[in-house]
This record gives C-alpha cells, structure tokens and sequence, in this order.
C-alpha cells in the first residue's frame, strides 16, 4: 500500500513537471520571457526541495514559495523592467510586430491610380444539394484571359489563424471545364465538380452574396493575395455597393535598403519606405513616421523600446515632478506620521476601555468600535465627503457649524488647511479600529501580578500606565506601527476618493494638489496627464517610492527598537 | 440549374453553422437588445455573435489589455473619446465604407473620424442642455440675464427653499458650452488635424466664458458645495427649478414624477450661442481580430440600417445620430437632439485629452471657489497641459 502511494505520487510530480514545463516553454513562446523564467526558477526548487534529503524541511514551504515567486517577486521583476521602456499609450506592441502589420496588414495597402480590376466568379462544391466552403475562384482579366486561383500559401499567422496568404494563377486549360453557351458552368478537378455560384456582376446570383461572404470571402479570400503572371498584387476590397471586389493593389511599406544617418555616420540599413513617396520612414522615440505632403513628420505606430534611464532622469529633471516634490513629500510624512498617531492614540483609549472587566456590554461596544473597519473604504470615504464634508448641504456645516455655532460655513474641500483635516479626519476613523484591536491583543497578555505589585509598592493608575503597560505594549505594537505608517505613506484609496489631491495650489501650474501625496500625484501624472497611459514612468516613480518607504521603514525599526527582542 | 440553386440556398442558410464568432463587448444598457440582434443577424448569415455584457468603465482598459495581444472583442460598443488612444495603439480598424452616410448628423461622425478616417459608428449620442421644473418655470430663460434674474426671484419667493439653477459646475465637461460659445476651444485645428500643442483655453473667449460662470457663483445662485450628486438630489426631490444635465439621466427624473421639461442652454448674451461638449456612443472594431471584415459587414450592413438603429433606440433611448429617425423619437430626446445637434461639440477625441480634464478642474476650482483671478487660473491650466504633453 505504501508503495502504491509512492508510485502515485511519482506519477503526480512527473506530470506537474511535464505540465509545468510545457507552461514555461509556452510563455516562453509568448513573448512573455520574465514570466517563463519565474516559472523555470520554480520548477527547478521545487524538484531540488523533493529530491534532496537536506533540504527536506522547505518542501513544506513550497505552497507559500510558489505565490511568492507569482504574486511578489515577478511583478517586482516586471515593474523593474518595465521601468526602464516607454510602455505607454502608443507603445503597447513590439517592434516585430508593428513592422509586421505595417509590411502585411490590408489596412496598409492601397489602390494605385492605374489599378486594375479583375472579374472573379466563384464556383463552389455541393453536398448533396447544400453548398460547401470548397471552392474555385476563376479570375478573368481585362482582355478575356480566364484563369484559376491555386493553393493558398500562408505568409502570416496569428494564434494558429491565417491573416495573410498568397496565391498564384493557374491557366484554366489545366482543369476539366464546362462550358455552357461559352461560359464556364462548372470546374472539375480530381473527380470533383465545383458548380458556378457567385460573382459580383451576375444580379442572378445575388441572393448567394451573403454565403459567399460569409463563408469564403471574408474567412478566406479577403486574407489572401493573389499574385497575376505580371506580378500585379490582386485582394478583395470593399467597394462603395458592399460587396467585394478584386483590385489591384500595393503595399503602402515595404522593407528596402537605404542610406541613413545614424550617431553622424552614414549607414546602409534596412529600412521600411512609403511605396508612393518613396521616402524611407522615420524611426524616432520607439514610434515609425511617415512625412505628408508638406513634408511635416505624421506618426504611424509605436511600440515598445528601451529607452534605458529616462523615465529617472526625468523624475530629477522635470520641472512639473521636482518642482512640488519636497512640498508633497512632506505633506505625505506629516499624513501618514499622524495617521498613525491618531489612529493608535484612539485606538488605545478605546482599548483601554474596553480592557476594563468592569465595563458592562463590552462585547457589543467592541463590535460597534469595529464596524469602521468592516464598512469597505470605497463606500464609508465617499459618504464623508457627500455626506458630511459638502461645504453646503454636508452634515457638518449645516447642522454644526452654520446651526449650532452659527459660524461661516468651513470650506472642507476648496482650502487647503480644512482639506487636510479633512483627510486626516477620515483616515483617523478607517484606521482606529485595527489598532484598538491590535493593542487589546497586547494588553491581555500583560499578567495582572505587574499591576497588583505597583498598587502594593503605591503607584498610582497613572504611573502603571506609563511604566507598566506602555513600555509593555509598545514591545508588541511597536511593529505594526511601523508597518501602518508604511501602508498610510501609500494610502491611494482615502486620498483619491476624498480630495482627489485637491484643492488646486494657486500660482503652480503642476497637477499637484495640496492633499496630494507621492503615490496619488504619481497616478496624475501618470495615467490622466499627457497621453493618458504612461507605464513606464509609472514603474519608475514606484521604484522611487519603494526605496523612499524602505528607507524610513528601515530607520523607525532602528528608532523603535522593534525586533531587538527577536534578534537577542 | 442556377434558380434552382438559389432556391436550395435559402434553406442552407439558416441550417449551417460555421465556427467563426463575432463577440461584442457592450454595457448594460445595449447588451438586451444587441443579444436579440445578434440572433437575428445570425439567422441571415449564419454567423455566430457573442455579446458580453462589460461595465461601460472597464470596456476600454480590458481592451487596452487584451487586444494587443491578439484577444478581445472583435467589435466594442463605447465612447469617442476613446477612438484616439486607441488608434494610437494600433486598435482600431477604419470602416472604409458607411452606407447612407449622409443620413447621419455631421457632428457624431466629426467625433468618431481622427486623422481624416471614421473608426466607429455611432448610433447615438448625449450632451448637456437646460433641463427645467414646470412647477415653477412656465417658460425657459432666452438669455443668461434672463436665466439670472428667473433664478434669483425663484430663490426669492421660495425663501431658499428652492434653488434657481443648480449643476456640478465645477466640472469642465458641464462649465465647457460658455467656454466655448464665447471662443475659447481645447485643441486648434489645421486643415482637419488637431493641433494638440495650440490650446484655445486662456484666450479672450475662454476668460469671458469662465466669467460669466463666476458672476453665476458671485451673485449667489451656484454655491460652492454643487456637485452631480446634489444636482440630481434636490431636482428629483422638487428643490431645484433649473439644471444642466444630460438624457441619460432622464429615467430618473420621471422616476421621481417631475413634470420637467428640455431647453436650449440660454444665449450667453444676446446673439452669442452656448457651444456645450457632447460624447458619440458607437461599434469599433478591434484592428487585431482575425474576424474584422465580419464585423465591418455586421456593422455596415446590418447595425447601421435605419430600422436596427430605431431598434437599439427604442431599447435604449438615447439621441440617434441617424438624422431620419429624428421625427420618429419622442418629444424630450427630440429637444435634446435639436439642441446639441446644432450646438454642440464633440470632445476631441485626441488621447492628449487625458490632460485636460484635471488640469481644467484645477483651474475652475480655482477661480469659482479659491478668488483665483479667472485669467490666472486658465493661464496655469494652460501651462500645465502643455507641460505634460511632450
């Protein structure tokens, strides 16, 4: 039994690799290369942890190794990474692939001035009485000629799709015809006998329109490019009656060698040229350029290009994030400083209470106390600001301020002192809950002799607060205090829902608001400034964020003292 | 021989199926009757389409992520302003030809064409206009004297009870028709090409604009605390006479039982017409898909049709952008449609727009509730969209 159970489980480890493998080399294939190679790090430790007998412990690490390499340490790859690219709007494919679709896609072709069109008639297979997808496309030039399509070469493929073919023309005389009147009603090839079925300019074959479309222009004929004996391209295009034709046409690009300037030197290079200017394109900033008439630079597509530190150096340099950075930096110290402050100082009051045997009822105080915490931020935030922070219809104003003090209405979200109260106000009240908890935690766990012995030796409640339980709970809290400034520190969440890092700062013209914090105004500027998208600069500024986070982190742990109690 | 095999067709048509699929990604309000559609359309053509329901929100994000890489929706249903960051990632397929075009009102097209190309079709289209409670407006106001003096008596003779005008004016999309009317404008154009670094929106006509919007505020008919929310509240609860709103909120107004009725934003001053923003709703279709002649043909002939365009109003109403269906919708879509029709102007649909938005919320929040001189603050707007657009 205890055999078969190592057999099963063999087979099951043989099959994770072989599947896991088969993932990687897939994602491999994909293009996503950081991805496969999380992926291959993992396969191998894992089997490592299996097979060696020193390493037995980590085996039952692995369920938590493997959402560390996915949920942490990839992304963390992947924001490095991407750092250092302009991914962005108007970057978003690569390079191969832009070139790709500028050299094939149908979008990129036209219809020259002396284009050529063609006759085409489709003859297709019957299954018994119904039409099939098998078929013949008899292509008849301007003088009368009458040729056969042949088979269908793939040229570019997508997902196992064919998005482009060609095909060449084959004399008609090679397949068995008949002809009716003069007219070809039926082609024979192998023992199969394709039928006349649609063409364009026959109003009797109309109604078949739609199945052609349906079923053999638009999957396959309007992919494919048919080559004629003096080399003219012919595709199906659209005409102005909806319905397709066979026209000649060109590709708008194509790949050529040219003489360029690249670093001050001349270089022969391939290089993609406009078929009708013949202008070789321009290859700037990760985007291609054509020139218009005037000779004035038009983009086409871009894609994703390294462009090494720039997203840094802009950080440094640019006068919209250097020039309000300090202001905002502090702003975002202060906030998440005394975010924590507040939170913990309620907090512990309440925990206080709560920690009294005498308190009657603490159980259903403790579950009021905690709903701030259970109500989602998204809900709870926008509630404080349509509901009690308006500056007119707000609870606060017009039942407190303009009713009870009959004072001027406080104006919450326009003036930057009264909107970081506001912030911290409503931070204060999200937060309070976890630390109340937290610090009830820490209190039972500090014996009550402690207490009993200063009451002896006669202290008062207030000294065995300050000498007792302080010094006590701060061993444990300590931490979490530290990790609470680092989460307030990024807290996106209650600054863009309330503020939105508004109200505006006058006589700047940088987005940056006066509630803004690091994390909030990189959002501004990053995604609805510009173009929109900007991931690159994002991933940077995160980076930048990341080193600003650990670096105070890592002083409060020293301050603190945390974790000396773990090192000793 | 040939009669009898069009005869045999007619039946094979609705028996075969073929493994070629359409998908749509739409929102709640078109998925219904896109579903009923799609099964109509694929009894004539015998090809399958897919419609799945997305939150109007996410449509273009999930695209953005998943069309590059060779997947998402073969055609999306959304707004124009989205066609250029699309184009701009390579997204959007041209629709070459638009049968019966010129049965469409200029402007919705105007919205979805960027670079001399349309990228969509719309099928509707919604803006702001004034949207008044008869209970206490008899007849809409010609001019904004008029609206000014109609909304301080109202104020007046309900003691506060009842605001005159009240809209989210500290909102560029809502504050843009007096911006606009009097000159100002976002992007210059040249020749039918956007200009994005040539901005319209500190010149003379913007400044009078924003003024006229801050003698709103002075004279104590806007307050500071306006926003959508308090709009839409205290009109459906009878507390507002005047509002700027769109159609889209119509439903709830009749939810509430408000007798309202639709008028022209007021001329800004005798003789000089507001020039509100408006959005064209539309079919793209995605660049990438395998399928995309599929989707221009459902498109072009089939979704584009006067009678399928009556249908998607009927399901959901909102203003047709067909001209020939004016005279079939009803009487508030009707006043709305003329309106904007006329007057309205499409957002630049440029993805350099990201920009804007806030810089010009900045700047409204600074002159309308911080004294900001109005000329200063559209000043620093204006510098701030300049330097992110790089």
């Amino acid at each position: 039994m205890k055999k078969f159970l190592k057999i099963v489980g063999w087979i099951l480890l043989a099959l994770f690799n072989a599947f896991s493998v088969w993932g990687a080399l897939f994602l491999f294939q994909k293009g996503f290369y950081e991805l496969s190679v999380t992926f291959f790090v993992l396969i191998v430790l894992i089997d490592y942890f299996i097979f060696n007998r020193k390493s037995y412990p980590f085996r039952y690490m692995i369920p938590a190794m493997i959402l560390l390499f996915i949920l942490v340490l990839y992304p963390i790859i992947f924001t490095i990474k991407t750092a250092f690219t302009n991914y962005g709007t108007g970057h978003i494919m690569t390079r191969q692939e832009v070139v790709d679709r500028l050299l094939t896609d149908p979008v990129y072709t036209y219809v020259p001035k002396d284009a050529k069109e063609y006759k085409y008639e489709v003859f297709v297979r019957f299954d018994g009485i119904e039409p099939t997808e098998d078929f013949k496309l008899l292509v008849i030039t301007q003088n009368g000629e009458e040729y056969v399509m042949g088979d269908i070469k793939s040229v570019r493929m997508q997902a196992g799709q064919m998005l482009l073919g060609e095909a060449d023309l084959e004399d008609v005389s090679t397949y068995d015809l008949i002809r009716e009147d003069g007219k070809i009603i039926a082609i024979i090839e192998d023992g199969k006998t394709y039928n006349y079925f649609y063409s364009p300019e026959d109003p009797d074959t109309a109604l078949n329109e739609v199945f052609f479309k349906s079923k053999i222009g638009f999957p396959i004929l309007s992919k494919v490019e048919i080559i004629d004996l003096e080399g003219n391209r012919l595709s199906m295009r659209f005409s102005d009656d909806g319905t397709l034709r066979l026209k000649s046409i060109r590709h708008l690009y194509r790949l050529s060698l040219a003489e360029v300037i690249e670093k001050g030197k001349n270089v022969i290079k391939t290089v993609l040229v406009n078929d009708i200017t013949n202008k070789p394109l321009l290859e700037e900033n990760g985007t291609f350029y054509d020139f218009d008439e005037s000779g004035e630079k038009v983009p086409i597509m871009g894609y994703i290009s390294y462009v090494g530190s720039t997203n840094f150096v802009k950080i440094f340099t640019d006068p919209t994030i250097s020039g309000p950075f300090t202001k905002i930096f502090l702003w975002n110290f202060t906030y998440a400083a005394l975010s924590v402050l507040f939170t913990f100082a309620i907090g512990l009051s309440f925990a206080l209470v709560l920690n009294n045997s005498a308190l009657k009822g603490r159980s259903v105080y403790r579950t009021l106390l905690i709903i701030p915490w259970a109500i989602p931020a998204f809900i709870s935030v926008l509630i404080w600001r349509n509901g009690f922070f308006n500056e007119t219809y707000g609870i606060i104003n017009k039942f407190i301020v303009n009713g009870i003090l009959n004072k001027e209405s406080i104006q919450w979200m326009t003036n930057p002192f009264w909107a970081k109260v506001a912030v911290l106000v409503v931070n204060t009240w999200l937060g309070f809950p976890y630390m109340m908890t937290v610090s009830l935690g820490a209190l039972q766990s500090i014996p009550d002799e402690l207490y009993e012995a200063a009451s002896i030796d006669g202290a008062s409640r207030y000294q065995s607060f300050w000498k007792i339980t302080f010094p006590l709970l701060m061993t444990t809290v300590a931490p979490l205090l530290v990790g609470s400034f680092a989460f307030n520190f990024n807290n996106f969440v209650n600054i863009y829902l309330l503020t939105g890092g508004g109200p505006a700062i006058p006589n700047t013209s940088t987005p940056a608001g006066a509630t803004d914090i690091l994390i909030s105004y990189t959002y501004k500027l990053a995604f609805e400034a510009g173009r929109g998208q900007d991931f690159g600069f994002a991933s940077a500024i995160s980076i930048l964020i990341f080193f600003i986070v650990a670096g105070i982190s890592f002083v409060n742990f020293r301050i603190s003292g945390s974790f000396e109690e773990v090192n000793r | 021989m040939k009669k009898l095999l069009v005869a045999l067709l007619m039946v094979v048509m609705i028996v075969s199926a073929f493994a070629v699929k359409i998908t749509i990604w739409t929102s709640e309000a078109q998925a219904p009757i896109l579903t009923q559609l799609a099964d109509e359309f694929k009894s004539i053509y015998g090809i399958d389409v897919e419609v799945v329901q997305v939150n109007f929100g996410d449509i273009k994000s999930k695209f953005l992520t998943a069309a590059p890489a060779g997947e998402g929706a073969d055609i999306i249903v959304g707004a124009h302003d989205w066609v250029g960051e699309l184009v701009a990632n390579g997204l959007l397929e041209p629709i070459p030809v638009l049968p019966d075009k010129e049965q469409y009102l200029p402007t919705p097209i105007k919205a979805f064409t960027f670079n001399g190309q349309l990228y969509g079709i719309p099928y509707a289209f919604d803006g702001p206009a004034l949207v008044y409670n008869k209970d206490y407006v008899e007849e809409p106001p010609k001019t904004f004297d008029e609206l000014i003096e109609l909304a301080k008596q109202i104020q007046e003779e309900y003691e506060g009870e009842v605001r005159g005008l009240v809209y989210d004016f500290k909102n560029f999309y809502f504050s843009s028709f007096a911006i606009f009317g009097y000159g100002g404008y976002v992007f210059g154009e040249k020749d039918g090409k956007i200009n994005v670094k040539d901005i319209g929106l500190a010149n003379e006509g913007a400044i009078k604009g924003l003024s006229l919007i801050k003698r709103l505020v002075d004279e104590g008919i806007l307050e500071s605390g306006d926003n959508y929310n308090v709009m839409d509240g205290l009109f459906k609860d009878g507390q507002a006479a005047m509002i700027i709103n769109g159609p889209w909120a119509v439903t709830g107004w009749r939810q509430a039982g408000i007798d309202f009725g639709i008028a022209p934003i007021p001329q800004l001053e005798p003789g000089v017409d507001p020039k509100p923003f408006f959005g064209a709703q539309g079919f793209m279709v995605n660049a990438k898909s395998p399928n995309k002649l599929y989707a221009i043909e459902f498109l072009t002939k089939f979704i584009a049709t006067k009678d399928i365009m009556y249908r998607i109003y009927l399901a959901d109403p909102r203003v047709p952008s067909r001209k020939d269906l004016l005279p079939l919708v009803d009487d508030v879509t009707k006043a709305f449609a003329e309106f904007l029709g006329n007057y309205g102007l499409p957002m630049p649909n440029v993805p350099e727009m990201a920009g804007v938005w806030g810089a010009m919320g900045d700047a409204l929040s600074k002159a309308l509730d911080q004294g900001v001189p109005v000329e200063q603050a559209l000043k620093e707007a204006v510098n701030t969209i300049l330097a992110t657009i790089k």
